[in-house]
């Protein structure tokens, strides 16, 4: 694992970035996540698999604070994160992306893009209004960084155009440049590589990888195909059901009996 | 507290609280089966009660366009009643087609289904001002021959309440009576409380979506002009407005009670009723606010009200 | 040209002072939020002007001071802020409908507390309010700088770090979050300011209209506000502005109509006194049919490229 170290010196004891310590979500009767237990390490990329229903959004949904979990705790660089609102966890340096592409789809890309600087700036309306200098500068600089996402992600071409009318797979890549706006140093991915096809998932490949190593970033991906997790991930984490029932590299996580079972059922 | 004073401020809550409790009936049911508020239904009830004035062959003021306007022919008042509140249903099911299935249709938010009702409610009872005017009228009287007032007390400490609000109380206990049964133990209660939950499913599968909207509705307006008359009874027909008035009231009610739930309109209705009734006598002035007040407090503290379920938020 | 300035001088004024109300619907709806709020600061910032200048500064000879205008609206506009802050904070968090019909029991409550209370006059209200100016025509000295100066507002917030923030919230709540907007504050934030707008508006519109009571700043206000923003438009601040200049000289214009020799009495009729009719059906029709208004960022666009190209 490299780990350029963050942007401060931090005194984390460990090399984890994210801990999940025995985090329970329960719904009414039903329990989404069952004293789930994982750590991503800085600088990883984290696989996180299983079938429909298992419970990995729900599990992106506690990490970044959308859900309370109904029991156990979330550590982020040491900190407890438990029950933080969403945009707390956003500014602490979590960004993502959703299952269901959730841009705001009335807006231009750019626009999408700027938006998500909002925790790295800090104008305030009174100046912001004003047009101050300081307030100017960074509006230019917001312009900027936005630009700059547009183009690693390979959409500088249509900065004005509004979301919605992108096709699917540019929508889940704008998706990600919006994410990364937010300068954040853990990433997740919730299925990124949904609605598109095989070129288009190469590309995905490539672009998480170079995103990783360019901006340090951990990564943590929720992903379906198969493929793409086995051939990117340094870890893969298995749920079913609600439970952890694998974790460890590609290689044995592949040949695990509980997954395989869970993936093709017990009438084998 | 003395324990007449006491009794008699119970009824007196009871009783306002039931008109409360019948109007809130119709109001609740449509956010039961569709989910928006309809706020037309103090229009509708505002309907109700002009057309069952109109019916029982009484004459219209001097203001509005139709100013000394009558019907050549008059109806018993129970009949006219009917015939007022199946006029107030109709109008419902006009509202419906012309304002909310569009809306439906498309799938808009509630928000702005509210934003429409809003203004087909106050078109609706400003047309009615323009007709009619906005004096107030009363009803000939339907219960000559019964006492005016029963007495719950005895007749040393007599505890007084009008004959037509232990009418207006029956009759808001039997509706309610009928429409929990309609919505448990029917099937058209199924199939409602099928639509309700989820609107496609239903009507893929087999559902006459379209015909029950329209029965909610009927039954709906029914109760809304069931109420404008039974109120016009109860302390005459104070213009037009009085519609509006209601409508905002309406609002707390349902809303404490617990949006769509069918006993919750009536315990909404009683307990605001009940509140109204024991306000402080040097606060009366503002018992107008009492219902608005209890609304905010609500929707703060307990937004799915004293009888709904809390709302589980899917991300 | 003086003759029309003159007939319609009192007409004029109010159209500019709808305009400038119907921002204060618009600024909450630019974060998703249906508030009809604004009436109720709309009334309170009239009582304040209202009161102030018939009992709290001794009434002079010749007309009462501009600048004793100015610091009542100034007043207002703190007051309204402070209670839209008290009010705003709990409130925000409701979502949707909950949230406007929170809205809609404060100014019922406010309208009640105002029939009641003696400073407000009760249920006659408080009249003679002392006149900065000899004509109708002269406040426009103060209604189209606030309205400039709200529209500039609005116009440069469109474009700046906070306003994204609010439309993100508009456009979806949760993914904004999730991107680090602070949803409760940037509600409170567009509530706020809608609700200092309203008192100042209000505390203008008490002299205005020289006398003030609890049938200011009502339910029917509500509606009109939303009729305004509904037709005019509720995606840009184009929009309410034009809805409320518009929606507000209609009625009179119709009124002209109904003097025209021949019409039917019951046209006449309706066409003098249907305001509110016509504003309710107007409402329901833009809701199917135009949603987002007659003015649409579309539109603003193709006019603005339009207007580029040579002729």
């Amino acid at each position: 694992m490299s780990g350029a170290p963050g942007p401060a010196a931090d005194p984390l004891p460990a090399a984890d970035l994210l801990t999940v310590e025995r985090v329970t979500c329960q719904f009414g009767g039903v329990t989404a996540v069952n004293e789930v237990s994982f750590a991503v390490g800085r600088g990883e990329l984290f696989g996180l698999i299983g079938p429909n229903g298992a419970g990995k959004t729900t599990l992106f949904n506690l990490i970044t604070g959308l859900t309370a979990p109904s029991g156990g705790h979330l550590r982020y660089r040491g900190e407890d994160i438990t029950g933080l609102p969403p945009h707390r966890v956003a500014k602490r340096g979590i960004a993502r992306t959703f299952q269901n592409v959730r841009l705001f789809g009335e807006l231009s890309a750019l626009d999408n893009v700027m938006i998500a600087r909002h925790v790295r700036t800090h104008s305030g309306l009174v100046s912001g209004v004003l047009g101050l200098g300081p307030a100017r500068r960074e509006e230019h600089e917001t312009r900027e960084r936005a630009t700059a996402l547009l183009a690693l992600v390979g959409l500088a071409d249509r900065p004005e155009e509004r979301a919605r009318n992108f096709a699917y797979g540019d929508q889940r890549r704008l998706e990600i440049a919006r994410a990364l706006a937010l300068e954040p140093e853990l990433l997740l991915l919730d299925e990124p590589a949904a609605g598109m096809n095989a070129g288009e998932k190469r590309a995905l490949s490539e672009l998480i990888r170079s995103v990783r190593a360019r901006l340090s970033l951990t990564i943590l991906l929720i992903e379906h195909y198969v493929p793409l997790v086995m051939n990117l991930c340094d870890r893969i984490a298995v749920l079913n059901f609600g439970q952890l029932i694998a974790l460890g590299p590609p290689a044995l996580v592949q040949k695990h009996p509980a997954v395989v079972e869970a993936y093709l059922g017990d009438g084998a | 507290m003395n324990r007449t004073f006491l009794l008699q401020q119970v009824l007196n809550g009871l009783a306002i609280g039931s008109v409360y409790a019948i109007f809130a009936l119709g109001y609740t049911l449509i956010f039961s089966v569709l989910r928006i508020i309809n706020f037309t239904h103090g229009a509708i009830f505002t309907i109700g009660a002009y057309t069952t004035y109109a019916l029982t062959g009484s004459q219209f003021g001097i203001n509005g366009l139709l100013a000394g306007a009558a019907l050549p022919f008059g109806f018993p008042f129970v009949l006219a009643l009917l015939g007022g509140s199946l006029v107030a249903a109709l109008c419902g099911v006009i509202v419906e087609r012309l304002a909310f299935r569009p809306l439906r249709a498309r799938g808009a938010d509630p928000l702005l289904t509210l934003v429409s009702s809003l203004g087909v409610a106050v078109a609706l009872v400003n047309i009615t001002q323009y007709l009619f005017g906005a004096e107030p009228y009363s009803y000939p009287d339907p219960l000559q021959g019964l006492p005016s007032a029963i007495n719950f007390g005895t007749a040393a400490a007599p505890v007084l309440v009008r004959t037509v609000q232990v009418v207006i109380f029956a009759v808001s206990m039997v509706m309610l009576v009928l429409l929990t049964y309609l919505m448990n133990a029917t099937r058209t209660g199924k199939a409602l409380r099928a639509v309700a939950e989820d609107m496609t499913t239903s009507s893929l599968l087999g559902i006459d979506t379209d015909r029950l909207v329209l029965l909610t509705f009927v039954i709906s307006g029914f109760l809304g002009g069931v109420t404008g008359t039974l109120i016009g009874l109860s302390v005459g027909v104070a213009g037009p407005y009085f519609g509006i008035a209601f409508g905002l009231k309406g609002l707390a009610v349902i809303v404490l009670g617990g949006l769509g739930d069918i006993p919750g309109a009536v315990v909404g209705g009683l307990v605001i009723g009940l509140a109204e009734a024991f306000v402080p006598a040097q606060y009366i002035a503002y018992r107008e606010a009492v219902p608005f007040a209890l609304l905010f407090v609500v929707l703060l503290v307990r937004p799915q009200g004293l009888l709904g379920r809390a709302q589980v938020q899917k991300v | 040209m003086a003759t029309f300035l003159a007939t319609y001088d009192f007409l004029l004024v109010s159209m500019v002072l709808a305009a400038v109300l119907a921002l204060t619907l618009y600024l909450p709806l630019m974060a998703g939020q249906l508030s009809v709020a604004s009436p109720g600061f709309y009334a309170l910032g009239g009582y304040i002007a209202a009161i102030m200048s018939t009992k709290i500064f001794p009434p002079g000879p010749g007309l009462y001071p501009v600048s004793l205008v100015l610091l009542e609206m100034a007043v207002a506009a703190v007051v309204s802020g402070v209670l839209g802050l008290a009010v705003g904070l709990p409130a925000l968090r409701l979502r949707g409908i909950f949230l406007a019909l929170a809205t809609i029991a404060f100014v019922q409550i406010l309208g009640v507390v105002a029939l009641n209370l003696n400073v407000t006059g009760g249920a006659i209200g408080i009249f003679g309010i002392p006149q900065p100016f000899s004509s109708a025509l002269q406040y426009m000295w103060l209604a189209v700088p606030l309205l400039v100066v709200s529209m500039l507002f609005v116009a440069r917030l469109e474009r700046t770090r906070t306003g994204r923030a609010l439309v993100a919230l508009r456009e979806d709540e949760l993914a904004a979050a999730a991107m680090g907007i602070d949803p409760t504050y940037h509600k409170v934030l567009a509530f706020t300011t809608s609700a200092v707008l309203a008192g100042a508006v209000g505390a203008v519109s008490a002299h205005f209209i020289n006398t003030w009571n609890s049938r200011q700043g009502t339910f029917d206000t509500s509606v009109n506000l939303m009729a305004f923003v509904l037709v005019g438009g509720s995606r840009t601040f184009v929009g309410p502005v034009v809805g409320g200049l518009v929606l507000t000289a209609l009625p009179e214009a119709l009124r002209g109509i109904a003097g025209v020799a021949g019409l039917p009495e019951w046209l006449a009729a309706f066409l003098r006194d249907g305001r509110l009719i016509i504003f309710g059906v107007l409402i329901a029709i833009g809701t199917v049919f135009f949603p987002q208004g007659l003015i649409t960022p579309g539109l603003l666009r193709r006019l603005v490229r339009r207007r580029a190209r040579p002729g």
